[in-house]
């Protein structure tokens, strides 16, 4: 019965729809709000020591928020509602090395939909009452909002977002470590990046962030073209980052290039793993219900 | 293989680019962005079989079109191809109008059929139809299409000229050996003057006979006297012939009278006839000569009085003149029809009043508005004439204004005494005078312009050598003018016998107009006029009459002797550069090479496409 109108909200997580989208506060809006709807259940109210209001219980809801006193009062079931408690600090970190800029066959470059995605979980954590960061960097942090959960808070890191350009070359395991030396406090932490780096310092920031005690998701977010190679005619790739030329013929150069690309995500997948890591592979033509789905099901864990 | 302009083969150089871009861009790949660059091993672009073969492909038609178009342009062409040529036999058929008498023409196609059957098997025949031209019926190929072309052939009306076949069939030789027979009656009319015809020594020439004439009479001439059309006949047999001749007008008789005509004789038949316009035929029996020297056509022109308007004003009445001319109204033909206007008469133009006229004096040009002097050029330079006799009432400015003169050409009137002094005495308004010239200078003149005679032809001068008679062309018409007063004020000419003459020759010359001719020869006929014996229009409306060439009803023959001994065999000398460029002419090879070099192109932009 509620696949219709999922598959209409589904729609509102098309990059191509939200490409198409004005500021990015309107873009994370349609993100969250059509994912959300698309849920059975809300997956946010959660456990608080202050206390908002009583509703009639539903099927569905948990047995131990019915209150009973009310039930010996009125005979009826009536669930405690409580604000949830804002103990979770979030740090998105966004990669805009010039790598990230790439857009081959999808609607929108791996730094928007990066962008999306950050302020699409930003949206969500602040309706959850969560403290969040943001850090952009490529080889170094470019730009750095603390965590916070004050009002007016949001608006300032989707701003930050809006404003993100394109860096210079990544080196994504510099900033891990900082971020990790840095952090005082065990948080949540989201790696928005295409990891198209040398895969050793990348893991070692991680793990480094992991040991401080932080939860880790990592969103390996890559064109279509860079998941399929799927040109056909011999040219001389350019690397955009570093200049670098090779002249191939994507007929025979396609194999040799998608075993290349499985051993790196491989790595990724199973050391990230091994790690405790989250770690998610995504397709910037795909929707982003995916990626949110992710965080919560790493937050639900934290819990 | 040679070439007629090898400088050309210099582009085949262009080949060069084609090939250095296929080596230039072998290697060559777009530039294509990329991140995951280290991931990609290195993979020289190595192009595959098939792919290396089209560019092949791609490469050897390009060249291959530079090539052969290089090589069009140098028009190429087999020297030796020319020598190997089989020896050319040429029937040339007489087909004037000789030849029409009752069974002779089919003895002349027995003797064709015989000439081409006799060709030798390597031998290539055609077949040329002559009469005062020389058209070619089968071109050099089979004897059995030559022989089967024979069967269209009939007798024409045109004369015998053996020049045009001579020449055609020596152009057709085109120096090779080659063997003309003419099958004709050998009319002696056939050669035009005593000059022998120059053929080429490697044409042999030989004449096939068809026996003695037959008596022939014929009309040879036809002319309108005065109210009498006369007929010239004559008797081309050894006996003395006698009939009627008849003159036939819309196709009905309206004359006829008899003749008798001694052997080899002309005898003249006048028949009576009223001037009336149209065409007239004059016509005799005889069956057994030639039947189209039996009749001969006339066209006759209504008599046309040339109309003359006088552009006068009362200081200037024009009396004399009107009266000179008049007396010469009553001239039939040659008279005139003289207007008086005044100045006002045409005053807005009035061009169609004007052009209904043959000529127009300007005796007064007070009151002449601009229209009127426009009106005036227009008439004059669509062919009209304009004499202009200087008087007190005539203006330089105004006469100088008409075509664009300069005003400084015309000085007004002088007082001065003069004479008059025929300068050209060949002018046509002189030329009557004669000897008589000399009276124009008893004529005293008083005052008269000086007038400026660059871009006139003089025809008499004043004693003091100003010009008094110029004429120049304005236009399709003519302007006269004289330098002095025609009204006797200032002169006394109209009082002297000189003065009728002169202004009736000289409004006669400005009125005259070309005379087309209104009588053809067939074979010499006007455009788009079918050259058959009859009355035909032209397309302006205007009839003419054409008629057979009257030297064809000669009998007089010559024989196969002296046909050959009025041909002068002459070496042929063609330069080395016009022999080849006949031979490439003939093969015409360079359109070969385009055409290939189309099919190239087509077959490449199909290999480039795949």
């Amino acid at each position: 019965m509620a696949s219709a109108p999922v598959g209409r909200a589904l729609r509102f997580l098309d990059p191509g729809v939200i490409a198409r989208l004005g500021t990015m506060e309107l873009k994370a809006r349609t993100v969250v709000e059509g994912f959300l709807s698309g849920l059975h259940r809300s997956p946010y109210k959660g456990f608080s020591v202050e206390f908002a209001e009583y509703r009639q219980y539903l099927p569905g809801d948990d047995l131990n928020t019915i209150d009973w006193k009310v039930y010996a009062r009125t005979d009826r079931h009536y669930v405690k509602k409580f604000e949830e408690e804002t103990n979770l600090e979030c740090h998105l970190l966004l990669d805009q090395s010039a790598s990230m800029s790439y857009r081959g066959a999808a609607p929108m470059s791996k730094l928007e939909y990066g962008s999306v995605l950050a302020a699409s979980l930003a949206f969500l954590m602040n309706r959850q009452r969560d403290a969040t960061g943001f850090i952009a960097f490529d080889e170094q942090i470019r730009f750095r909002l603390p965590a916070a959960a004050r009002p007016g808070h949001l608006h300032a890191l989707l701003l930050a977002l809006e404003r993100v350009q394109t860096g210079q070359r990544s080196n994504v395991g510099r900033p891990l470590h900082q971020l990790a030396e840095a952090l005082v406090k065990r948080s949540l932490i989201v790696l928005i990046s295409d990891l198209l780096d040398d895969p050793e310092p990348v893991i070692k920031g991680l793990r480094h962030l992991k040991f401080r005690g932080s939860d880790v998701v990592v969103f390996q977010v890559l064109d279509p073209n860079e998941l399929t190679f799927p040109f056909k005619t011999a040219a001389r790739f350019t690397d955009v980052e570093t200049a670098e030329e090779i002249v191939a013929d994507p007929s025979r150069a396609r194999t040799d290039y998608l075993r290349e690309l499985a051993g790196l995500t491989g790595r990724y997948d199973r050391e990230l793993r091994g790690a405790g890591i989250d770690y998610v592979q995504l397709d910037t033509s795909q929707p982003l219900d995916f990626a949110l789905l992710a965080y919560l099901s790493a937050r639900a864990r934290r819990k | 293989m040679s070439f007629l302009y090898p400088a050309f083969l210099f582009g085949a150089l262009a080949v060069a680019v084609p090939i250095v871009l296929h080596l230039l861009r072998r290697d060559v790949a777009p530039e294509v962005p990329f991140t995951a660059v280290r991931l990609l091993k290195i993979s020289p672009v190595e192009r595959s079989r098939r792919t290396r073969l089209r560019d092949l492909l791609l490469l050897a038609a390009r060249v291959a079109a530079v090539l052969l178009l290089a090589a069009a342009f140098a028009r190429p062409f087999a020297p030796g191809a020319a020598a190997a040529m089989a020896p050319l036999r040429i029937v040339a058929v007489d087909r004037s109008f000789s030849m029409a008498a009752p069974g002779r023409f089919e003895r002349v196609l027995e003797r064709a059929r015989a000439a081409v059957d006799e060709a030798a098997f390597a031998e290539r025949v055609a077949v040329i139809a002559f009469d005062d031209r020389a058209a070619v019926i089968a071109e050099p190929g089979a004897a059995a299409d030559a022989r089967s072309s024979l069967s269209t052939l009939r007798a024409g009306s045109g004369g015998t000229r053996y020049s045009a076949v001579l020449s055609r069939a020596a152009e057709m030789a085109n120096g090779g050996e080659a063997r003309l027979i003419v099958i004709t009656d050998l009319q002696r009319a056939g050669w035009e003057g005593d000059s022998r015809a120059r053929i080429p020594a490697t044409m042999q020439v030989e004449t096939r006979d068809t026996g003695a004439p037959p008596a022939n009479l014929g009309v040879v001439d036809a002319r309108l006297d005065d109210r009498r059309v006369t007929a010239a006949i004559r008797n081309a047999s050894a006996a003395p012939a006698s009939g009627t001749v008849t003159l036939m007008h819309q196709g009905r008789e309206v004359a006829r009278a008899g003749y008798a005509a001694a052997p080899a004789t002309t005898v003249e038949v006048s028949l009576p006839w009223q001037p009336s316009s149209g065409g007239v035929v004059l016509s005799i029996a005889d069956d057994k000569g030639y039947p189209a020297d039996n009749a001969r056509y006339l066209v006759i022109h209504a008599t046309e009085i040339p109309a003359v308007m006088i552009v006068s004003s009362p200081d200037s009445p024009g009396f004399y003149l009107q009266r000179a001319l008049a007396a010469d109204e009553s001239r039939d033909p040659g008279g005139f029809r003289t207007r008086l206007v005044s100045t006002a008469e045409i005053a807005g133009g009035r061009a169609e009043m004007i052009a209904k006229h043959r000529a127009l004096v300007l005796l007064s040009t007070r009151n002449l508005d601009r229209a009127a002097r426009e009106a005036i050029a227009g008439f004059v330079r669509t062919g009209g004439g304009l004499l202009i006799a200087a008087a007190p009432d005539v203006e330089p400015s105004v006469v100088a204004s008409l075509f664009g003169w300069s005003t400084a050409g015309f000085v007004p009137a002088e007082a001065r005494q003069a004479s008059l002094t025929a300068t050209d005495s060949r002018h046509p308004i002189l030329r009557p005078f004669g000897a008589f010239a000399a009276n124009l200078g008893n004529v005293r003149f008083e005052r008269a312009w000086k007038v400026d005679g660059t871009g006139w032809h003089v025809a008499a001068r004043f004693d003091d050598g100003s010009p008094a008679l110029l004429e120049r062309g304005e236009g399709q018409g003519r302007v006269v003018l004289f330098a002095s007063d025609l009204d006797r004020r200032w002169n006394d000419f109209p009082v002297h016998p000189t003065f009728v003459p002169f202004v009736t020759e000289a409004v006669r010359h400005v009125a005259a107009r070309a005379v087309s001719p209104d009588q053809f020869v067939v074979g010499r006929v006007p455009a788009g006029i079918p050259g058959e014996p009859g009355v035909h229009q032209l397309e302006g409306g205007r009839a003419i009459a054409v008629n057979v060439d009257p030297r064809e009803s000669s009998t007089s023959l010559m024989t196969s002797q002296e046909f050959s001994d009025m041909l002068e065999p002459v070496a042929v000398t063609m330069a080395r550069s016009a022999r080849e460029e006949q031979t490439e002419s003939r093969q015409s090879l360079w359109q070969y090479g385009l055409l290939m070099m189309l099919g190239v192109l087509i077959v490449e932009s199909f290999v480039g496409r795949a």
